[in-house]
Order: structure tokens, then C-alpha cells, then sequence
């Protein structure tokens, strides 16, 4: 398969030259004799011809081809396309069991979607493969064939072979009236009115180049480019640290730690604002349709004790920001965003009064909060030391008072008072801050078993005088916090990608070239695309020299079919 | 409401007509070339300007729809299915305007036009009332996102228009052989999709004018994330003739129609969503109009449809159309790529807080990339040009249709819109 | 050739840097895909560090119990099998301290008030370590309540029991196999 590489007109080509890189003459006669040449990458040999082609070869010519780059978009739009049959895993917060869920929603057909794998498409080790190959394909397609363009670009030649002009798309063949020399300094004015720029060729008659929007060819090369920074910044989000993304949910006034980092954020306030009746269409009146809502956050940093196990951390306030969904709370390249929020009350701390039924006293108020309570308490003479603490209370199998869970829903305290008059041991009573029947008849019971048991002597209560004495929360609000260190990349890339598409597709690569051989002009221009413009051009500015055609009978295509 | 908005509705309804009636100065202008023996190409010319001012009138009049809208409601007017297809029909109809200007084709007009008015015909389905935004879609990057994404798509379209005269035009109907007659076929069978689309706008507005209604009580039961089960009882209303049910439902009222007083047949159990049934319904509805539709055009005719228009289109070069199609894709990419990708994943990034969640719409936006970025280097690396790249233009706009329209209605997510 | 002698020379190199590159990154994204789930500990591996204060507020590290079989029980009083099951783990710890058992018990970020109280009722006198902010529970990827690992005196998971209340027989045979070498 050996292949003359060396053209009529002297110049020796690399082996696979389609066309010859001095005068253009087709080295190759693969396509029917009259029909327009092939002209990607100017005919530049592309491709390595060695007669054995080893491993590491074969893997490259393969990621090379454009062929296989059009099948790996191919089944990658497929691939995610089945990803969008059902929801995927991801879309739930709380998925217990995956493929008991997917089996109850939608049947033998959930089943068979999960047990694939297609319910966790976009992790897949086959789809993350196959963006690995795209990218692999964008870059070494790109080495592959950037490199030959230029070379070929930069060492134009400006006399090129009849056969190079008379199988263009573009050709015009006629004979002067009008003396050569003269005419094509004319055309060269006209060509660089329209922003050619052009080079002549004055020995052995006139040969002529006329350029522009050179830069467009390199618009697919730097979209690849910015296609790759964005799949190498997206790949690099995988990298722990440079990616977070936790959910913190805060009753107001609530501290909490942003897990594994020295970060503490605190739900100042949660406000919420409805649209009105009149705001709201006929179709969505009296509906709460929230307009907007925001939680005034702190951000705490730690600065000491901050793992100690007994020791309460040292936090600095460092940030304070009124968050909402379009308005994140920024610093140091975490970010803290409001995802959502639930009304839900809570108390946060009361101050009640203990009164003394005998005589009706009170005394105090004692501040007593629901969360860390502190052990003693002080009301008059009289001293309140907590001997049980339950958060959210309820009863066991056996009647006994536990917790139902960790969070502060319906607290309860087991308070032993002592002081002047009382027995020595104190007396216990049980405390249910939040006002509910179902709390007073509970707390009324308990104390009249207390009483029975001989704890107490029944002449306590508790009291709170008026809301300023309580301190509750209304909403739980719930942040999303963030981090993206690779996001600039992302952009970057994005950016990049842009730039390319734009350089290629709205600025078009136009050539032409003349030669003059005697009197007989022949004309020859190519473009990569949209050959209508540029036949256009070239048959105004042949009118402007006297020649008169129209564009279409320019048009070389029709030999072909 | 107010002032603008009664303006607005009233625009929209001018800006219909004249779209109409460009269309009619288009068809005149094609069809009438051959009727016309003093002078095809003048005749051409002029109801070709004719059709172009009055698509370019009823441009205005739509524009002026947008703008009074926008006023009167008091944010962009793209959050809605209405809203967004209006826009898109909008686009469409510049993306034409500058097209023609570059090719002056008078053919492009004749089927860009109709399918304009198809686009606004089918967003004057969904509600149209101006509803206020939630939070979350609140932001300028919904104007930018919606606007971009939408003109690339509007490109798109006449590439796709381009790409259907391409092929009707050089489908040969004197050829016998596989190739031929399978072209035949297929050809013929997007201008069957395309009257079905008629069928379904005919469908749903012939029963909404007379007022009809059904109404149906449907229980479904269904499994949480945590494996509780739960009943829900829901009322599904029709607005077209149930002649199939929603599954397990009862029968509330039903206006009888040529005598159907019961539903046909009740939707199988795997489609338990709770609209289910009644999209079945309409899309048999528009199966059955569309193909009576078609069978009444083929009864006039006595030939396929495409073997109607073929005739009129000898005029112009397949090549100039393969050019014109590949042309208003390559404009609309890059265009495409900033709205429907970048500026989505801008916008994401702000009001969600991730630029890329695998969200069915992002997918789906992500596969009418991917697909015309295919469509490209196939056209510009492997020479597919003609025939081959006509289909794939075809193909590229009904994933664009499906992404727009399918993923909504058929596939929940962050994204949807409400449904018909 | 490729475009001349000079490129021949250097494409070599770049092919391989190139593929290189490709299969460290490809690899490295698959490869993670695959492990993105495993934050679970599993028998084998060793049992995370930790550093928590007791009920009297003295601090006690994993690495003190290093040397002898510890039977590490996560519970809360809101969590009726952890409760349940304490009987049964006081019973072994009493029994089997004399051969060298350590038994040790992590609240939940409870309360510490909650978690004397308790203690003092069911008559625990293992020591009671007091989680804070619920870190630890984190650090040993909980699911449920209770969860209680079998270590051994090197400082590796013999097993993990999820779920309970575990009988006084059950947590015996685990206790058994953490004697044997």
C-alpha cells in the first residue's frame, strides 16, 4: 500500500497529503473526477501511516476519530436519557430501602430499573466512564488535528494548481478584456474594502490570495479547550475538601455546629411574607403562597476548647447576613443558603414563678431554658435543684416517664425544691412548660402520684405571668451549606467553551485565489462554511472590476449531483 | 385585572390573525406560482413581501403582547407554559426574520408561519392568567435564562422548518425501490404527525368552546419514601369526551357526546399518576381528530400530502436549503448553549445552590446539546450533508419539543409547569 | 509521517503522557464512584479515636481501653431497646469484669441531667460517656439505635450489633468469641 507522495510540481509530501501543500493538486483520486476536493485541514496529512501501529497507537487513532467521538455522544445522550424513566435516587432525601421503594411506586418495571442500576445513572461507574471518554476523545481529537491546521494555515502557498481551482465550491473561469496586471490590483482593492487581506504573486503571470477571518478555524479547538477545564473542574469537586454540601436545621434563636468544620451557625430570626389576596390570582386566593423568607444568621468561628469534651467552645461571631433562597451568607468560600422552612413552635425558655398554694405567694421568676438546662435554680428563699429532664415527654409500656426523642418538643422537669420549712430530703415536682390540657392533666397526675409516694406535700406549683416570660421559636429554618472551591473552574471553562463557539460559528474562514495565465482568469474560493456569503462576496467584488455574474452561477456544487 | 393587561390579551389576538393571514400570503405566493402564467417569478416575489409584512405586522403586534404583559403583570412574562410558549413562538418568528433576511427565501415563510401559529395556537391551551412567582423563581437570571435558552430553540425551529421543505422537496415519488419508498413514507409521516398536533388544537378547542365537561372521583394508593401506604382521593376533570377513565375511578358527571354517556374504557393500573387518564384521553382524542383530519385531506387530494406540497417547491435549490437549515442551527448553538446551558447553570447555582442537579429538564436540555452538537460534527467532519442531515434536524427539534413540553407534563421535577 | 521528522520525534512522549493522564484521572473518577457509599465502618477495620468526658466530667479516650476486649455500646434514654438492654449489659460487665471486660456506654448528646438520672435507676455502674453534638455517633456512622461494636484489645471491630434490645445470652456469645485469640 504504497502511495506516491511526490506531486508534479516538484514538492515532496508526507505520506497521507490528500493535497499537495505547495500548488494544492490532488495527490488523491478517491473522489469522482469533476466533484469539489476535500479540503478539511487543507489537505494536510493528519493521521500517522505507519505500517504497524502499536498499542499505544491503536488507543489514540481510536480516541481520535470523529467517528467514535459522534457514537460516545450518541449513547451518553441516550444513557441519560434513560436516567430520566423514573426519579433517580438522588432526587430523595430520605430514601430508606431503594429497591423496596421502586419496586411498590412502579412495579416489575421499577424493579428491573433499579436492580440495572439506571436509578443511580448519573454515579454510574459506566456514565462517569463515558464523560471520561468524551474527554479523553476532545482532547487528543484536538492535539490530533489542531497541530496540522496550523502548520498548513501558516505556510499557505498563493499559486496553486488548475486542478486545486477548478474543484472548489466556488469557481469562475472567463477570459480578460481588460490588461491583467491592471485588473488585478482592482480586485485586490475591492477584496480589501471587504476586509481580505491579500498577497500577490507577480512572477510567471499573476497569482493571487485573498484571507480573512483566519481566527474562526481555531473557535472548535478552544471550545474543546473550555470543554475540558470544565470536566477537569467538575472532577475535581469530588476532592473532599473542595466540596461540601450539608443541611443545618435551626429553630430560632439556635446554635448549631456546621458538622467537621470549626463553624457555628446561629438562626437569629426567621420571618416569612405571604402575598396578599388582592396579589394573587382568582384561582389562588386563600392560598399562603410565601413571597419571600429570610433567616438572620451569625456566623461563629471557634477559637478555643473547640473538641473538648467538657468544656463548652469559645465561639467569635465572624459573619451576619440576612439569608434568603436568591441571597446566600458568603465567607471564606463556604455559603450558607436558605433551602427551606417549617413552622413549627418551640419553646425556647421560660421564666416561671413558684407559687406557694398555702399562701399564695409567688416567687421569682427563675429563668429556666429547654436546651442545657442549668441544675439550680433560685425562687425567694427557696432553692430548685433539676433532677430529671425529659425533652419531649411521654410515657413507657410500664407508665414511666422517658423521653420520646431528642428534641425539644414537649419538654418536662423533675424539680426537687428545698429550703426553710421543708422537709429535709426537698420536695419533687414535675413541670410541663408548655401550656396544653393534655400537659395540665399530666403534670396534675404525676404530682398527685408524687404526693401519694410522699415526695411532696402538694403545695407547690409553677407559673408563667405573661408572655414576656416566654421565649419561644416559631419556624425551624433550614440551610443548605456549601462548599465549592472548583466552581470557579467551572466557570472558566464555561467561559472558555463559549468564546469557541462563537469564534466558529459567526465568523466564517474565507480564501480565495486567482490565477492569471495569459488572459485566461481562473478563480477559485473555499470557506468551511456558508458558501452562499461568500459567493456572494466574490461576485461583487468581480463586479466592481467590471464582470458581471451572478452568484449563482458560481456555485460548483451541482457537478456532484 | 388592569388596562395592560386587557391590552396584552388583545395584541395577542391581532397578532394571531396577522399570522394568519401571512400565512394565506405565503400559500398564495407558493401554490399560486404555478396558476399564475403571465409571470411566476413576480407573482412569487410580490405575495412573498406581502406574507413577509404581514408576519412581520403580526411580529409587532406580538412583541407589543410581550412588553404590555410584562407591565401589567409586573415580571417578565416566561413563568408559565403559556407564558414560555408564547416567547418561544415570538422567537421563532425573529429567528425567521433573520434568516430570510440573510437568504431571502420566500418558501422559508410558508411553513416557518404555520408552525408559529401552531406553537402559540398549542400555549393558548394552558391558563393564561398572570400568576405571581415563588421565591425561588424570583431573579434575573430567570429573564436572561428563559429568554437565551428560548431564541436558540426559536433557531432550532427554522432549521427544522427548512430541513421539512428539504425533505418534501426531494422526496421522489417515482421511485419504487426500498430506499424510495421507505423516504416516502417516513416523509409523509411527519406531515401525519403534524395534522395530529392540528387534530389535537381542533380538539381542545372545539370542546372548550361548547363548554364541555366531565368530572371524576379517583382513588390512589401509594407507597412514601419511609414504605407507608396511603389512599388519596382526588377529583380529575375533563375537558374533552372521556373515552377512557382515569384508573379506579368513579364516574362523577359527564356531559354525553354523540351519544357516549359511560366512559370506553378505564386507563390501566400502571398509570396511577392522578392525570394520567386524562392525558390518555387527549391524546386519543388528537389521535382520532388528527387522523379523520388527515383521512378528509387525503380524500381530497387522492394523493399523500407531501406529494401535494412536492409540486410547489420546484423552485427553489435543495442545496440552498440544506445550507439555510444547517445555517439557523449553527447560529441557534451557541445561543442555545449560553441560555439553555450556562445561564441555567448560573441560575441554578444561585437559587438552588448546586449548577448541575441531573434534574429531568437539565437532562433533557443536556440531550438537545448533545444531540445537535452530533447533528454538527457529523455535518462538518463525516460530510453529512442533503437528506441525512434534514432528518437529524428533524429528530434534534422534537427532542426540543419533548424537552420543553414532554418532560412538564409526563416527568415530575424542580422544574414543572401545570399541565392540560 | 505527521506532518515532518521534528514531530515525529516528540509525538512519541506526548501519547504517552497524554494516555497517561487519562488513565490516572479516568481511574481516579470511576474508582470513585464505586466507593462514594462506604462510610460504614465494617468489622476489621479499626474502631475511630475519640475523646469524651463522663458523668464526673473526666475525660476518657479510646486509647485507654486498649489491651483488654471492650464492649462499646452507643444508646439514649429516648430509644426504648437501649434502655431495655441495659439490665443485660450490667449483668455481663458485672460478670465478666473479673476476667478483664471493659464495657463502656456513649449517650446520645443527651442531657447529662437525663443521663445520671437514668444511670442511677437502672443501676449502671459502667462507665457513661456523654457524646456532644452528636460527633461521635457521626464518626461511627450510626443508622440506628442501639448499635453496640465487639472490640478487640488491639483496638479492631470484632463485630457490630445493629439494632436491639440484645438478650444477655447474645451479647455473651459475642463477648465469648472477643476472649478468644
Amino acid at each position: 500500500m504504497f502511495q506516491n507522495t511526490k506531486c508534479e510540481c516538484g514538492h515532496q509530501n508526507p505520506t497521507g497529503t490528500v493535497l499537495c501543500e505547495a500548488c494544492g493538486n490532488p495527490l488523491v483520486d478517491d473522489l469522482p473526477p469533476d466533484s469539489p476536493l476535500e479540503m478539511r485541514y487543507d489537505g494536510a496529512a493528519r493521521r500517522s501511516q505507519k505500517q504497524n501501529p502499536d498499542l499505544i497507537d491503536r488507543v489514540w487513532n481510536f480516541f481520535s476519530s470523529v467517528k467514535v467521538a459522534v457514537w460516545l455522544i450518541v449513547i451518553t445522550l441516550i444513557g441519560a436519557a434513560l436516567g430520566t424513566i423514573y426519579p433517580q435516587e438522588s432526587s430523595f432525601v430520605n430514601l430508606d430501602d431503594p429497591a423496596q421503594y421502586y419496586k411498590d411506586t412502579y412495579g416489575t418495571w421499577g424493579m428491573i430499573y433499579h436492580f440495572l442500576g439506571l436509578s443511580r445513572t448519573y454515579e454510574s461507574w459506566w456514565f462517569i466512564g463515558l464523560l471520561v471518554m468524551i474527554g479523553t476523545s476532545l482532547v487528543i481529537c484536538s492535539l490530533d488535528r489542531v497541530l496540522p491546521l496550523y502548520k498548513a494555515l501558516s505556510k499557505q502557498q498563493v499559486r496553486k494548481h488548475l486542478n486545486f481551482l477548478r474543484r472548489q465550491q466556488t469557481v469562475y473561469e472567463t477570459t480578460l478584456q481588460t490588461e491583467p496586471a491592471e485588473w488585478v490590483e482592482k480586485f485586490a482593492r475591492e477584496l480589501k474594502r471587504k476586509r481580505y487581506r491579500v498577497w500577490i504573486d507577480r512572477k510567471d503571470g499573476m497569482a493571487l490570495l485573498a484571507e480573512k477571518n483566519r481566527f474562526s478555524r481555531w473557535g472548535p479547538y478552544i471550545n474543546h479547550i473550555g470543554l475540558i477545564v470544565f470536566l477537569l473542574a467538575v472532577l475535581a469537586r469530588a476532592v473532599p475538601a473542595w466540596h461540601m454540601d450539608k443541611y443545618v436545621s435551626l429553630d430560632e434563636g439556635q446554635i448549631k455546629q456546621i458538622p467537621d468544620t470549626p463553624y457555628y451557625v446561629k438562626n437569629e430570626k426567621f420571618t416569612v411574607e405571604f402575598y396578599s389576596d388582592d396579589e394573587l390570582p382568582e384561582r389562588l386566593k386563600g392560598t399562603l403562597r410565601p413571597k419571600l423568607y429570610e433567616t438572620k444568621a451569625t456566623l461563629y468561628t471557634c477559637t478555643a476548647d473547640c473538641d473538648d469534651p467538657v468544656k463548652d467552645p469559645v465561639l467569635v461571631p465572624v459573619k451576619q447576613h440576612n439569608i434568603q433562597v436568591n441571597s446566600p451568607l458568603s465567607y471564606k468560600g463556604l455559603k450558607l443558603y436558605q433551602y427551606n422552612y417549617e413552622e413549627r413552635i418551640r419553646l425556647i425558655s421560660v421564666k416561671p414563678m413558684l407559687v406557694d398554694k398555702t399562701n399564695n405567694r409567688s416567687y421569682g421568676p427563675f429563668e429556666l431554658p429547654m436546651t442545657d438546662p442549668p441544675l439550680t435554680y433560685k425562687a425567694g428563699p427557696y432553692t430548685l435543684k433539676l433532677s430529671d429532664v425529659y425533652p419531649d415527654f411521654g410515657l413507657d409500656e410500664q407508665n414511666r416517664p422517658m423521653t420520646k426523642s431528642r428534641d425539644p418538643n414537649n419538654p418536662a422537669f423533675v424539680f426537687v425544691v428545698t429550703g426553710p420549712g421543708l422537709a429535709a430530703g426537698g420536695e419533687m415536682y414535675i413541670y410541663f412548660p408548655m401550656p396544653s390540657a393534655e400537659n395540665k392533666k399530666l403534670q396534675d397526675q404525676l404530682n398527685e402520684s408524687f404526693r401519694k409516694l410522699g415526695s411532696n406535700s402538694g403545695r407547690f406549683a409553677f407559673e408563667v405571668n405573661g408572655m414576656e416570660n416566654v421565649s419561644f421559636s416559631q419556624y425551624t429554618s433550614t440551610l443548605n451549606v456549601r462548599v465549592d472551591r472548583a466552581m470557579p473552574y467551572i466557570w472558566v471553562g464555561a467561559a472558555i467553551s463559549m468564546i469557541g463557539l462563537v469564534m466558529g460559528f459567526y465568523w466564517q474562514h474565507r480564501r480565495i485565489w486567482l490565477r492569471i495565465d495569459g488572459r485566461a482568469l481562473t478563480l477559485g474560493a473555499h470557506t468551511n462554511k456558508n458558501t452562499y456569503g461568500i459567493r456572494a462576496e466574490v461576485a461583487a467584488a468581480l463586479g466592481r472590476t467590471g464582470i458581471a455574474v451572478e452568484p449563482k452561477a458560481l456555485d460548483n456544487r451541482r457537478n456532484k449531483r | 385585572m388592569n388596562d395592560w393587561l386587557n391590552f396584552s390579551s388583545n395584541a395577542f389576538i391581532a397578532a394571531f390573525f396577522l399570522y394568519c393571514a401571512a400565512f394565506i400570503g405565503y400559500a398564495i405566493a407558493v401554490a399560486g406560482k404555478r396558476w399564475s402564467n403571465r409571470d411566476p417569478e413576480g407573482h412569487a416575489k410580490r405575495w412573498g413581501r406581502i406574507g413577509f409584512a404581514l408576519a412581520a405586522l403580526g411580529w409587532l403586534a406580538h412583541l407589543a403582547f410581550f412588553f404590555t404583559r410584562w407591565k401589567g403583570g409586573g415580571h417578565i412574562p416566561t413563568s408559565n407554559m403559556y407564558e414560555f410558549m408564547t416567547f418561544l413562538g415570538m422567537a421563532i418568528m425573529f429567528a425567521f426574520i433573520i434568516v430570510y433576511l440573510i437568504y431571502r427565501k420566500v418558501l422559508l415563510g410558508a411553513f416557518a408561519v404555520p408552525l408559529v401559529i401552531i406553537i402559540i395556537a398549542y400555549a393558548s391551551v394552558f391558563p393564561s392568567e398572570v400568576q405571581p412567582l415563588i421565591p425561588a423563581l424570583n431573579s434575573i437570571w430567570l429573564k436572561i435564562h428563559v429568554t437565551t435558552a428560548a431564541l436558540g430553540e426559536a433557531f432550532f425551529a427554522v432549521g427544522f422548518a427548512a430541513a421539512l421543505v428539504h425533505l418534501i422537496r426531494v422526496v421522489d415519488y417515482s421511485r419504487t425501490d426500498k430506499a424510495g419508498r421507505r423516504a416516502q413514507f417516513w416523509t409523509e409521516f411527519m406531515l401525519v404527525v403534524i395534522v395530529v398536533v392540528i387534530g389535537f388544537l381542533v380538539s381542545v378547542f372545539g370542546f372548550r368552546a361548547a363548554g364541555y365537561e366531565a368530572q371524576f372521583r379517583q382513588e390512589t394508593f401509594r407507597v412514601d419514601l419511609q414504605g407507608q401506604g396511603e389512599t388519596i382521593v382526588q377529583t380529575v376533570e375533563y375537558g374533552l369526551p372521556p373515552i377512557v377513565a382515569p384508573y379506579n375511578s368513579e364516574k362523577l358527571s359527564m356531559a354525553p357526546f354523540l351519544g357516549l354517556k359511560e366512559p370506553l374504557f378505564e386507563a390501566p393500573s400502571w398509570m396511577n399518576g392522578v392525570n394520567a387518564g386524562r392525558k390518555l384521553n387527549t391524546i386519543i382524542w388528537s389521535l382520532i381528530s388528527g387522523l379523520i383530519l388527515y383521512g378528509i385531506m387525503r380524500l381530497i387530494a387522492r394523493k399523500p400530502l407531501a406529494a401535494v406540497i412536492h409540486p410547489h417547491l420546484d423552485g427553489i435549490d435543495p442545496d440552498d436549503l440544506d445550507e439555510i437549515s444547517y445555517r439557523a442551527i449553527a447560529i441557534g448553538f451557541p445561543v442555545f448553549t449560553l441560555g439553555a446551558l450556562i445561564f441555567a447553570m448560573i441560575w441554578a447555582q444561585i437559587a438552588w445552590s448546586r449548577f448541575w442537579g441531573w434534574d429531568p429538564k437539565e437532562v433533557w436540555a443536556l440531550i438537545t446539546w448533545l444531540f445537535y452538537s452530533a447533528y454538527l460534527h457529523l455535518r462538518l467532519s463525516r460530510g453529512w450533508q442533503g437528506t441525512r442531515s434534514a432528518w437529524l434536524a428533524v429528530v434534534g427539534f422534537i427532542i426540543v419539543l419533548f424537552t420543553l413540553i414532554g418532560v412538564n407534563l409526563v416527568i415530575a421535577g424542580l422544574h414543572s409547569y401545570a399541565g392540560v | 509521517m505527521y506532518g515532518g521528522e521534528s514531530v515525529k520525534r516528540y509525538r512519541k512522549p506526548i501519547q504517552y503522557i497524554i494516555l497517561a493522564f487519562v488513565v490516572l484521572i479516568g481511574g481516579y473518577a470511576i474508582g470513585q464512584s464505586f466507593f462514594k457509599k462506604s462510610t460504614v465502618l465494617k468489622a476489621g477495620e479499626a474502631a475511630p479515636e475519640f475523646t469524651l468526658a463522663d458523668l464526673s466530667g473526666q475525660t476518657h479516650r479510646l486509647d485507654d481501653y486498649k489491651g483488654k476486649p471492650l464492649v462499646l455500646n452507643f444508646w439514649g434514654t429516648f430509644c426504648p431497646p437501649c434502655r431495655d438492654e441495659m439490665p443485660d449489659l450490667q449483668r455481663i460487665y458485672e460478670k465478666w469484669q473479673g476476667q478483664g471486660l471493659q464495657v463502656v456506654g456513649i449517650n446520645l448528646s443527651e442531657d447529662r441531667i437525663s443521663v445520671r438520672s437514668f444511670a442511677k435507676s437502672y443501676g449502671v455502674n459502667f462507665p457513661i460517656l456523654l457524646d456532644k453534638n452528636r460527633k461521635i455517633e457521626r464518626l461511627y456512622g450510626l443508622k440506628e439505635y442501639p448499635t453496640t461494636f465487639f472490640i478487640r484489645p488491639d483496638g479492631t471491630i470484632q463485630e457490630i450489633a445493629v439494632g436491639g434490645p440484645m438478650s444477655e445470652s447474645f451479647i455473651e456469645q459475642r463477648v465469648e468469641r472477643l476472649f478468644q485469640p
